[in-house]
C-alpha cells in the first residue's frame, strides 16, 4: 500500500496548482513582457517565449513553448507577420481555446499602431522578406510603447474587470514616467537630428522616426538577404559620397560586413540593443531606451 | 582695387576661358561623374522625402497622442490615440496553400538496380541522373472554432518516368477540446518517433534512414485512423498519444502488406481485418525539457502493435526510443548558430508463420540512426549521420534484413527559408552486395511557394 501512497503523492506533485488567482500572460517577445509587467504588476505572471538576444523572426519552437501557451490566459503578439514562421503551429499544438486568434485571450499589438512601410504595390518574395502588412519593429518608437501599454491595460481590464482601475492606474504611472523620460532622451539625441545613418536590417525605422535621424540605406541589399561583396562595395561609395557617419546594428547580426565597412570608410558602428533582454542589464522598456541613448552617444572617447 | 575683388575677377575670367575653350573636353569626362552624383542626390532626396512623409504621419499621430495625453492628465479619462482593437476585430488565420518541390541529381559506384536496394525510401534519390523526389501541394487552415484541417497531395515521377499521385495526408484536428486533449483523424503519418511524421522536404538529409525504410516502407508509416493526445498538467512538457489505424496497405509494411511478397522466406497472405483488435495500435510518450535558455532536450518512447500477413493469427510489435538535443547560441541571427543531435533506435519483433506452421519463427530486427547538425553561420548547416541495421537468422542475402552500416556527411545552404541546396555523400557497407561497399554522391534542390512554411520543433 505504501507504494501507492508514494505514487499518489508524486502525481499530486506533478499536477501543480497556482496558489493565487493571477492572470497568466505569455508574450512572444520580452518587450511585450515588459509592458505586461509594467501595467499588470503583481496581478499577472508573465513569461516570454523568446529571448531579447535572438532574432524574433526565427524562434526555434520548443516543447516548453507549447506548455507555456497551453496554460496562458492571455497571449500578446507583435503581429504584422513577425511571428508567422513559428507561432501558427505552436498555437495548434497548444490546444488552448482561450488564446486562439479572435478570442479575448489573444491580443495582436500591431492593431494598436499605425505601421510604417505598408506596401502600396504588389509584394513578391523576390523583394526579400518584405512584410506586406507593414514594418513590425514598431516597439522601437517610445510613443508606440505607450500605445502598446495602453492596449494591454485595456485588455487586462476586460479579462479581469474587478481590477480594471488598478491596471489603468499603473498604465497612467507608466505613461507619465515615459513622457518625462522621452523629453530627456530627445534632448540628449538632439545632435543626431537629420543625420544620415545606415542600418543592418530595416528594423530601426521607428527609432529614426522618433528621434529625427535618417536611415538612408541598409547593409542587407534586400530585407533578410545577406550582403554580397558587390552590394558592400556599392555601400562603401555611398557612405563616402554622402558622408554617412553611423551604422547601427542589432547585437545578433553578423559583424563581418560592418567591420569591412568600418575598415573601408571609417564609419562608426554602433551595436544597438533592439529589445528588452538584448543585454543582461536591460530589464524594462525604460532601460531599453536608456541603453539605446547611451550607445548612440558613446563616441568611444572621440 | 580690393585684392579679393581682383582674385574673384581673375577666377571668373579663367572659368570663362575654360568654358569657352575646352567645354567639350570637360563634358567628356566630368559630365558623367556629375550625372552619377546627380542620380545619387536624386535617390537621397527620394529617400528623404519618404522619410519625411513617414515622419509627418508619425508627428500627426504623436499630436493625437499628446492631445489624448493632456486629456488623460486633466481628467484621468483615457481617450485612445487610435482605436484599441475591440475583441471582435482580431482576425482569423485563414486558408493556406503551398507547393514545395524537391529535386536531386547524382551518381553512385554501383549500378541502378543495386542502388534501388540501397536507397530504400520512395522519395530517396535512387538512380543515376535526375530524380523528382517529391512535389507536394499542401492546403490547410482553420475550418471553424472547433477544427483545423490539412491535406498534402504528392506528385512524384518514379524510376520508369511515370507520374504518381498520392494522397499523403488528409486529416482534421480539434482546436478547442478541454483538459489538454486533442483528437486527429483521417489519413495521416503515424506519430512514431520524431522522423517518421516529417515530410521529405523538412528532412535534414536527402534520404530516409535505413531502419525506417525497412520497418515502415518507402513512404513512411501512414494510414487511416484516429488518435487522441493528452498534454499532461506536469511542470515539464509531457504528452501522451494513443491511436489506432488500418493495418492494411503498402504504407504499413510491417503489418498487412503486399500479399504474395516474402519476408524472411515467409510468403505473405491476403489477410483481412476481422476484429477490432486486428487494428494497428500506437502509443507514444513525448517529454520536453529546457536544460537552460540555450539547451533543450526531447525524449520520446513509441510502441506499435498489429497483425501481420505471414499467418492468420500472427502479430508484429515495434518499439522505439528517440532523443533530440538542441543548442542555440545566446545571440542568434535567423536561428544560427546552433547544434542539434537526433537519435532514434527501433526494434521489431515479427511473428512469422502461424503456430501450426513448421517454419514458424520470430524475426527480430533492430536498427538505429544518429544524426548531428551544426548550423555554423546563417544559412549554412553541416551534417553527419551514422546508421546501423541488422536482424537475426539467415539474413545475409536479404537487402531488407542484412547487416548494414551507412555514413552520410552533408552540407546544406539555405539562401532563404524558402529554398535550399544540399550536397550529400553516402558510404554504404552491406552484406547483400557482392562488393560490400558503395559510395554515392547527391545534390538536392528545394523550393517552397505560397504560404509561409512553418517550422515544427
Amino acid at each position: 500500500m505504501k507504494i501507492y501512497r508514494v505514487l499518489f503523492g508524486l502525481l499530486l506533485l506533478m499536477i501543480s496548482f497556482d496558489a493565487y488567482s493571477v492572470l497568466r500572460i505569455v508574450t512572444t517577445t520580452q518587450d511585450l513582457a515588459a509592458f505586461a509587467e509594467a501595467v499588470g504588476g503583481e496581478r499577472v505572471k508573465v513569461q516570454s517565449l523568446t529571448q531579447g538576444t535572438r532574432d524574433p523572426h526565427f524562434a526555434a519552437a520548443k516543447p516548453s513553448m507549447i506548455r507555456k501557451v497551453f496554460r496562458a490566459d492571455l497571449l500578446l503578439v507583435i503581429g504584422a507577420d513577425m511571428e508567422i514562421g513559428w507561432l501558427p503551429p505552436l498555437l495548434q499544438s497548444a490546444r488552448n481555446a482561450r488564446v486562439q486568434p479572435g478570442n479575448p485571450g489573444y491580443l495582436d499589438l500591431s492593431n494598436s499602431i499605425a505601421l510604417l512601410g505598408k506596401s502600396s504595390g504588389p509584394v513578391t518574395r523576390a523583394m526579400g522578406d518584405v512584410h506586406a502588412k507593414g514594418n513590425p519593429h514598431y516597439w522601437l518608437d517610445p510613443a508606440n510603447g505607450i500605445r502598446m501599454a495602453q492596449a494591454i491595460a485595456a485588455r487586462l481590464g476586460e479579462l479581469d474587470p474587478s481590477h480594471k482601475d488598478e491596471y489603468q492606474k499603473r498604465f497612467n504611472t507608466f505613461a507619465q514616467t515615459m513622457d518625462k523620460k522621452l523629453q530627456s532622451w530627445q534632448a540628449s539625441l538632439a545632435h543626431l537630428k537629420h543625420k544620415p545613418f545606415i542600418a543592418y536590417h530595416t528594423s530601426f525605422v521607428y527609432l529614426a522616426d522618433a528621434f529625427g535621424f535618417l536611415i538612408v540605406d541598409e547593409v542587407e541589399p534586400k530585407p533578410g538577404i545577406a550582403p554580397s561583396a558587390a552590394s558592400l562595395s556599392a555601400l562603401v561609395s555611398r557612405i563616402d559620397n554622402n558622408e554617412i557617419g553611423l551604422l547601427i546594428i542589432e547585437p545578433y547580426y553578423e559583424r563581418r560586413s560592418s567591420r569591412y565597412l568600418n575598415e573601408k570608410t571609417g564609419i562608426r558602428v554602433v551595436v544597438l540593443p533592439q529589445s528588452v533582454g538584448a543585454r543582461p542589464d536591460i530589464n524594462s522598456y525604460i532601460d531599453l531606451f536608456d541603453a539605446i541613448v547611451a550607445a548612440l552617444n558613446d563616441t568611444g572617447g572621440k | 582695387m580690393d585684392p579679393f575683388y581682383i582674385r574673384v575677377n581673375c577666377m571668373a575670367i579663367l572659368f570663362a576661358a575654360l568654358l569657352l575653350n575646352s567645354g567639350a573636353a570637360i563634358a567628356g569626362e566630368e559630365v558623367e561623374t556629375l550625372r552619377q552624383q546627380l542620380t545619387e542626390i536624386k535617390l537621397l532626396m527620394q529617400r528623404m522625402q519618404q522619410t519625411y512623409d513617414q515622419r509627418i504621419n508619425a508627428l500627426e499621430q504623436r499630436l493625437q497622442g499628446l492631445e489624448s495625453n493632456s486629456e488623460r492628465i486633466a481628467s484621468a479619462v483615457v481617450s485612445p490615440p487610435i482605436a484599441i482593437p475591440s475583441l471582435s476585430t482580431a482576425t482569423n488565420s485563414g486558408f493556406q496553400i503551398g507547393l514545395s518541390g524537391l529535386f536531386a541529381t547524382g551518381g553512385s559506384s554501383v549500378s541502378n538496380d543495386k542502388l534501388e536496394s540501397l536507397q530504400g525510401g520512395a522519395h530517396d534519390p535512387g538512380q543515376k541522373g535526375f530524380t523528382v523526389q517529391n512535389v507536394e501541394l499542401s492546403i490547410g487552415g482553420t475550418v471553424d472554432p472547433y477544427f483545423d484541417a490539412q491535406a498534402n497531395i504528392i506528385l512524384q515521377i518514379d524510376v520508369d518516368g511515370d507520374t504518381v499521385v498520392e494522397l499523403e495526408e488528409a486529416f482534421f484536428i480539434t482546436r478547442s477540446l478541454p483538459w489538454g486533449l486533442q483528437v486527429k483523424g483521417g489519413q495521416y503519418f503515424t506519430e512514431f518517433g520524431r522522423q517518421n511524421p516529417q515530410h521529405p522536404h523538412t528532412w535534414s538529409f536527402v534520404d530516409q534512414p535505413v531502419v525506417l525504410s525497412r520497418f515502415f516502407g518507402g513512404d513512411g508509416l501512414r494510414s487511416q485512423g484516429v488518435r487522441a493526445s493528452w498534454l499532461m498538467p506536469t511542470d515539464w512538457y509531457s504528452e501522451i498519444n494513443v491511436g489506432m489505424q488500418n493495418p492494411k496497405g503498402e504504407t504499413v509494411t510491417s503489418f498487412l502488406n503486399a500479399p504474395g511478397e516474402e519476408i524472411g522466406g515467409h510468403t505473405l497472405i491476403d489477410r483481412d481485418l476481422r476484429k477490432f483488435r486486428d487494428l494497428l495500435y500506437m502509443a507514444r510518450w513525448l517529454n520536453g525539457f529546457d536544460l537552460s535558455e540555450s539547451l533543450s532536450l526531447n525524449l520520446g518512447a513509441s510502441s506499435l502493435w498489429g497483425p501481420n500477413a505471414s499467418g492468420t493469427r500472427t502479430n508484429t510489435h515495434i518499439y522505439g526510443m528517440d532523443m533530440y538535443l538542441k543548442w542555440q547560441a545566446t545571440y542568434t541571427q535567423r536561428g544560427f548558430p546552433f547544434v542539434s543531435w537526433h537519435t532514434e533506435i527501433l526494434k521489431r519483433r515479427y511473428e512469422a508463420g502461424d503456430t501450426d506452421d513448421s517454419n514458424r519463427e520470430t524475426l527480430n530486427d533492430w536498427g538505429l540512426f544518429s544524426q548531428a547538425l551544426w548550423g555554423f553561420k546563417p544559412g549554412w548547416v553541416a551534417g553527419l549521420r551514422l546508421e546501423y541495421a541488422t536482424a537475426n537468422g539467415d539474413n545475409a542475402a536479404d537487402p531488407l534484413r542484412d547487416t548494414r552500416k551507412r555514413l552520410s556527411p552533408n552540407l546544406t545552404w539555405y539562401p532563404t527559408e524558402y529554398s535550399k541546396l544540399r550536397l550529400q555523400y553516402n558510404h554504404d557497407w552491406t552484406e547483400h552486395l557482392s562488393g560490400k561497399t558503395a559510395g554515392s554522391l547527391w545534390l538536392q534542390v528545394e523550393f517552397n511557394l505560397g504560404s509561409h512554411a512553418a517550422h515544427v520543433f
